[in-house]
């Protein structure tokens, strides 16, 4: 009958379902055998004490805590920048009724999705040139470009899982808001985002996600090998994947070696815990919404 | 009060909306700005040639956008079947509970970042592909290649499966009215009904894979140089730009960096234009 | 009596010692007490243990002085400081009179460096000549057989074009020749080492403060590259490392020159594997 076409399936299922778990679990093996046994705090603080090198009195030159509080630091700065137009723009995208000025936009926050994270630093940079010459002479690569170049990047994620999660309850909550007599600020206020309100953090921990794993953006804006605990929003700072990257091609010995492997599992702890924070919001929101949308 | 409430509430939302449409103007505003002087400054189109050799002047970037198509065509090839294969894995060739795993193994994979693929494989895949061609350096297209396809897959996976997903619910009754079987159904009737959506998912995964810039810069060599053979080690449009972003800025090697990124733009358009016209047919408003 | 007194003069006399030991140690650093500033540092990646460690005492000493410190090689470097997007610009090249001109920038020699070629401690060969060298990152040569080693392919590394070190070595060992399209580029200096220990077909060239165990420098038409004998002139493929600011240098800025090139700036720069250069 078509039996090629089954078969050819069949091959295709069964060959990825052993390849990819298996790909992956030689990479993160690799990452674990040789990296777990430098998961210790002389990893973190470079044999300062821990108290003296959190509050930054005595600098840490061999350890990751200045790249992690960077990280954080980046992250913090980021989401402040993008929640705003983030959930502005998927309120809009979800609420309005401008049919044009939606696809417009729509497409433009596509478009952005689409661009590539080193076009996105090269933008940074070339933001930071410009200023230069006109109205900020004394700019320099500092946290507070990073963070908006980062803000961009993460923009169209904020974007649409607000958008999906407005557009995913039950279209009797618009009517019950309209039946009541509520304008349509209040009915978003008081019972849309309410009830959304998972979803969206679903998608605020998605976008910090990005944000904390992206190497390409900050490397073109900011982030160098060694820069101490961040100074301040206009001043360079060390981040995780930034050191993960330079760690890769320059080690100066096995323990360093070790210690970048080590960087690569706490990466990978950040962003993975991050995730699951999100699927959880997001199912959650799922789960509430299932019942009143099947009877739809 | 409350009717200007509401309307400062559809200003700030407008406002929002006109930030992100300005900022995505601007990205491409300034990148074009910046490339312009490339042409009409006496370098003209020969930044557009085949050989890149600052040393002798010569600032051509095909072999770049040459090597950018190179490794996201072949991760493509390679990533989308793998894709297929699990989303039909998940929708029922595999007992529910691998599927289930298979689906979660997805996810988390989006969560993993690209530098930590890249360093992972630059001490597991590069010894062995060293060893196993038996040429080369294990820095080459077929390391980024591979390493490109595992990092484009779970985008592409999660689409195809986000599409199946309503039609082979929509589909079962018909299937087992036909008296298919699951597997059967799969092949004959949701996957032929999706393949919008496949080819979606392709495009995606295209698009990703050429805009990605740390697995080409640490995994294929950065050789600026035409790509032949599967072991060569070539450089792609975003490791140049990622590279050359340290030369004087006012030679021709920087303004190529705004022509690589002006190209990766179009080819972003390109496949957002492509996505467009693909989901649009068949979609109820 | 006699014996007790000659007791308490060796004793003063040790302890005066010691003091104006310490007094003089301590005079270096002191010079960053009590200061606030900030010095961005880019460019050339030769500089990069030097600068760290010169960073690292400095900020523990006086937290309040912020010292960053980037690679990207000598063209960045150069860029960087001239734009004024750092305060001092590393490269391990002599500047340009064009670079001179256009940016006003002053320049501070303060360690000689060698530039070596380096294979992997696998490999067999031992010797090489700069004809060889010249033919092998041609494209000409393509097995180490050819040069009495195994049979394998060899691995050309080079570094990006805003190198200094690739400059010191274009210019003296392959006489302006080219580079083969086939090479894979590597970013620093510490990325080549690693690279080339890596590869057992590899073949690179470093500066000579970077070569350790993991790699091998053969020897080059007859000299052993080695510090010394860049010092005292029988290895005559050097360069200078530079600092470079834009105009004279001053404040915080001034301070940390000052600091590299006093007795225990020169005991940093030994350490990392170069011969520090009076001011």
């Amino acid at each position: 009958m078509s039996r090629p076409a089954t078969y050819f399936v069949r091959t295709a299922v069964w060959g990825a379902a052993l390849i990819v778990p298996l790909a992956l679990a030689a990479l993160t093996g690799v990452l674990v055998t040789r990296g777990a046994g430098a998961l210790d705090a002389n990893l973190f603080f470079g044999g300062v004490p821990a108290l003296q090198a959190m509050t930054g009195r005595v600098p840490v030159w061999d350890g990751i805590w200045p790249a992690c509080a960077g990280t954080l630091s980046l992250l913090g700065l980021t989401m402040l920048l993008a929640l705003g137009p983030g959930i502005g723009c998927g309120i809009y995208l979800a609420t309005s009724t401008a049919s044009r000025a939606k696809a417009v936009l729509g497409f433009a926050v596509d478009l952005l999705a689409g661009i590539p994270s080193i076009v996105m630093g090269l933008f940074g940079f070339t933001m930071l040139l410009m200023l230069r010459r006109t109205i900020a002479p004394n700019a320099g690569a500092s946290l507070l470009l990073a963070a908006c170049c980062l803000a961009l990047l993460v923009l169209p994620v904020l974007v649409s899982t607000t958008r999906a999660a407005l557009e995913s309850l039950p279209r009797q909550l618009h009517l019950t808001g309209a039946a009541m007599g509520l304008g349509k600020w209040q009915t978003l206020r008081h019972i849309l985002l309410p009830s959304s309100a998972r979803g969206i953090l679903g998608g605020i921990l998605l976008a910090a996600g990005r944000a904390a794993e992206d190497t390409a953006v900050i490397m073109l804006t900011g982030a160098v090998a060694n820069a101490g605990l961040p100074a301040g929003i206009f001043s360079r700072f060390e981040a995780l994947p930034f050191t993960i990257f330079y760690r890769s091609s320059q080690y100066r010995d096995a323990l360093e070696l070790e210690q970048g492997f080590a960087t690569t599992l706490v990466l990978l702890v950040l962003s993975l815990s991050l995730l699951a924070g999100a699927s959880k919001l997001q199912r959650t929101l799922e789960q509430r919404w299932q019942g009143i949308r099947d009877d739809d | 009060m409350r009717f200007d409430r509401n309307r400062i509430a559809d200003v700030t939302f407008g406002a929002s909306a006109l930030v992100t449409g300005l900022a995505v103007a601007a990205i491409f505003g300034f990148l074009f700005l910046f490339a312009l002087p490339v042409f009409t400054g006496g370098q003209g189109l020969s930044i557009l040639s085949g050989v890149w050799n600052p040393g002798r002047g010569q600032f051509g970037i095909l072999p770049m956008l040459a090597a950018s198509l190179c490794v996201a065509l072949s991760a493509l090839a390679l990533g989308w079947p793998l894709a297929l294969g699990l989303c039909c894995g998940i929708r029922g060739f595999l007992p529910r509970p691998i599927g289930r795993l298979l689906l979660m193994l997805l996810r988390g994979m989006t969560a993993f970042p690209t530098v930590v693929y890249g360093f992972a494989a630059i001490f597991l895949l590069v010894p062995i592909m060293r060893e196993g061609l038996g040429r080369g350096s294990g820095l080459s297209w077929a390391t980024a290649g591979l390493v490109l396809s595992l990092v484009i897959l779970p985008t592409m996976a999660l689409v195809m499966d986000a599409g199946m997903r309503q039609t082979e619910r929509r589909l079962r009754l018909t299937g087992a009215a036909l008296g298919f079987t699951r597997e059967q159904t799969m092949t004959h009737l949701v996957l032929p009904a999706c393949r919008k959506n496949l080819l979606a998912a392709a495009a995606l995964g295209f698009g990703r894979a050429i805009g990605d810039t740390l697995i080409p810069l640490m995994l294929a060599g950065n050789a600026p140089q035409w790509p032949s053979a599967a072991w060569d080690s070539i450089r792609t449009l975003t490791a140049h730009i990622g590279l050359v972003l340290a030369t004087d800025s006012n030679s021709a090697a920087y303004g190529s960096v705004f022509v690589a990124g002006c190209l990766l733009l179009l080819v972003n358009v390109t496949v957002q234009l492509c996505l467009r016209s693909l989901l649009r047919t068949g979609e109820t408003a | 009596m006699f014996r007790g007194l000659r007791v308490f003069m060796i004793v003063c006399l040790t302890m005066a010692m010691t003091l104006s030991v310490s007094l003089a140690s301590a005079a270096p650093l002191d010079a960053f007490k009590g200061k606030q500033g900030t010095v961005d540092i880019a460019g050339g990646t030769a500089h990069i243990p030097v600068m760290k460690e010169a960073a690292k005492r400095i900020m523990t000493v006086n937290p309040d002085i912020r010292i960053s410190i980037a690679g990207g090689g000598s063209g960045v470097g150069v860029q960087q400081v001239g734009e004024g997007l750092v305060q001092i610009g590393n490269t391990g090249r002599a500047l340009s009179s064009d670079e001179v001109a256009k940016y006003g920038l002053v320049s501070f020699a303060f360690a000689i460096d060698g530039v070596a070629v380096v294979i992997n401690p696998a490999n067999g060969v031992n010797a090489l000549t700069a004809a060889q060298v010249k033919d092998i990152y041609a494209g000409k040569i393509t097995n180490w057989k050819e040069l009495g080693g195994e049979d394998r392919a060899i691995s050309l590394y080079t570094r990006d074009e805003a190198s200094g070190t690739r400059e010191v070595f274009a210019k003296k060992l392959l006489a302006k020749g080219d580079v083969a399209p086939s090479a894979n580029v590597v970013p620093s200096n510490g990325a080549m080492k690693t690279a080339v220990a890596q590869d057992p077909g590899a073949i690179g060239y470093v500066g000579i403060g970077h070569i350790d165990s993991t790699v091998k420098a053969p020897t080059m038409d007859g000299m052993t590259p080695s510090q010394k004998n860049a010092a005292n002139g029988t290895y005559t493929i050097t360069r200078k490392l530079y600092m470079n600011t834009k105009g004279e240098p001053a404040g915080v800025v001034k301070d940390f020159i000052d600091y590299v090139f006093t007795p225990e700036g020169a005991e940093i720069i030994r350490a990392s594997g170069y011969i520090p250069v009076a001011k």
